[in-house]
């Protein structure tokens, strides 16, 4: 009897259900897990053993400019994203339903769009004698085309355009969570649209806001694709420096130390970033 | 008041401008690859001088850009059923299973998703020379599924949280076998779910570049690769063409995505 119960018991504590994880868990740890490891050995093993890899990383002029230029491209696009962002998920979040779901269809086709075409399309509009700089000589902003393209600024447009989604879309949702009663009640007892704004609306969305904007942070350090495509030679990003490392240079000791150091900052901030939406209170705790 | 539609007063107009503009600014890429890949002008002029079909003719011409999407539909279909079967089990563990590091191991399957991509694409791309896997349709399925699993594993286990256990047991209770219940109460009820995993992970594969980039090889490249290497070279207006066929698609698998949501209510 007793016996039986003890069994039971242990049963319970048994792990259950795991047996479902064993594909997953092979797959990525065998092609995922394990190749990163590799690389992050190579990092310290080739040419030679040693972290001379990362000295040369750390201490020459040159690298240090692609680390200064890439957390610069991905703070600018982070604050454009998060200001232009905002005022569009303060909208959605508000307007009658029909005219929110034309927009949410819009911002879905924009995200669902290959990004190469995407790309593709902000190199041609970009260009020296491309729509953008014709419209805006045409309106007599500029007398001259504006170089738009190989520069940050190409970068911070092409990039903005593609973050901007991933940072509508969860505030919409932090925004309808909202109260509208509790800005009424501020206007009630006499705050001004500024200060009820100020004091209530940015705060409560104040955590939302923060948890996108360190996500898109995070996607900006690693992007491969949008700067290769729009920037210049002169202010590289990192994921494109890695890239070369490999594929032109051939030199796999300090391509891997690039990774590894681009892999150590973005999980650190997504860490961070975890935290903040684990904190994320329910009612304005800002 | 700030939340009150009907009472922004001006600051609604401005609001609603703004919000215009950045949803021209999101419409205005797609719209403007779309025109031109009618436009007559080789050098991409717009508003181009004459509207043409000569860019589609020049891209079903070439057998290299049907190749590679061929390529790419091959694989990002052997990835979607890879991602959604493998997704599948898995999800089951994370939701209904009871162990130790439960959610580490989640975390670790989501990783895939938040590690820049470049870094898993030089990792795999060495580990795969070494194992022979290189420019192979394997080597792709298998390096695509290991990106589109965190996009297969969040909507399947967010249904299957949303799904009431009871149900299945009652199943059981009435003389169901486990899987027998699995398969005819579970899986129809999380269907959408599913359905989700299924087109995220196809277009985790469809569009992923990166790794294909490293991956690819002469005898076997992927459509985003062909467009790489033809943006790279020049602009020409066939790869209009091609990504307004790619618009077409996506266009094609948001109305069957609203469809599908309004037929099957979860």
């Amino acid at each position: 009897m007793s016996v039986e119960i003890e069994q039971s018991i242990a049963r319970m504590r048994l792990p259950t259900g795991l047996a479902g994880l064993l594909p997953a868990l092979t797959l990525i740890g065998l092609f995922f897990v394990v190749p990163v490891l590799a690389l992050l050995l190579r990092s310290v093993t080739d040419p030679a053993p040693g972290l001379q890899n990362y000295a040369a990383l750390l201490g020459d002029g040159t690298y240090a400019r692609v680390f200064f230029n890439t957390f610069l491209v991905a703070f600018v696009v982070t604050v454009v994203t998060v200001l232009v962002a905002f005022p569009v998920a303060w909208m959605l979040a508000i307007m009658p339903p029909a005219l929110a779901s034309l927009l949410f269809g819009i911002i879905i086709l924009s995200m669902w769009t290959n990004l190469l075409t995407r790309t593709y399309a902000w190199m041609v509009l970009l260009q020296r004698t491309g729509v953008i700089n014709r419209a805006l000589m045409a309106i007599g902003i500029t007398d001259q085309p504006l170089p738009l393209i190989n520069n940050l600024t190409g970068v911070t447009i092409g990039m903005v355009y593609i973050m901007l989604p991933f940072m509508i879309l969860p505030l919409v949702g932090t925004l309808r969570a909202i109260d509208p009663m509790t800005l009424r009640a501020a206007a009630l007892c006499g705050a001004s649209p500024l200060a009820a704004f100020r004091r209530i609306l940015l705060p409560l969305s104040l955590p939302s806001i923060a948890a996108g904007g360190l996500m898109v942070f995070v996607m900006s350090l690693g992007y491969f694709v949008t700067p290769a495509l729009l920037g210049g030679t002169s202010n590289m990003m990192l994921a494109e420096m890695i890239a070369q490392m490999i594929q032109s240079l051939l030199n796999w000791g300090l391509g891997s130390a690039a990774a590894f150091i681009l892999l150590v900052v973005t999980m650190a901030l997504y860490a961070l970033q975890l935290r903040l939406v684990g904190s994320k209170r329910p009612a304005g705790g800002a | 008041m700030l939340l009150d539609y009907d009472r922004l007063g001006w600051l609604k107009a401005a609001l609603l401008a703004f919000t215009a503009l950045v949803a021209a600014f999101l419409l205005l890429p797609v719209v403007f690859i779309v025109l031109l890949s009618f436009g007559s002008s080789r050098w991409l002029a717009f508003p181009p001088p004459g509207w043409t079909l000569k860019w589609y003719q020049e891209l079903f011409a070439d057998p290299s850009w049907i190749e590679a999407a061929l390529t790419s539909a091959r694989i990002a279909a052997l990835t979607a059923i890879l991602a959604v079967a493998v997704g599948l089990l898995a999800s089951f563990a994370l939701v209904r299973g009871e162990f130790r590091g439960r959610e580490m191991l989640r975390g670790l399957l989501l990783t895939p998703m938040v590690l820049p991509v470049v870094v898993f694409a030089i990792a795999i791309y060495a580990f795969f020379l070494r194992l022979g896997l290189g420019g192979t349709t394997v080597g792709f399925v298998i390096a695509h599924t290991v990106l589109a699993l965190p996009f297969a594993i969040i909507p399947i286990a967010t249904a299957l949280e949303g799904f009431d256990k009871s149900i299945e047991d009652a199943a059981i209770v009435c003389g169901a076998s486990p899987l027998e219940a699995k398969l005819r109460i579970t899986l129809p009820s999380i269907r959408i779910g599913i359905f989700s995993a299924a087109i995220f992970s196809f277009l985790a594969s469809w569009d992923e570049v990166v790794v294909a980039i490293f991956m690819a090889s002469p005898t076997l490249q992927t459509l985003p690769v062909k467009i790489w290497g033809s943006l790279r070279s020049d602009l020409t207006p066939v790869i209009a063409a091609a990504s307004s066929l790619l618009v077409g698609l996506t266009l094609a698998l948001m109305v069957v995505t609203a469809l599908l949501r309004r037929k099957l209510p979860t």
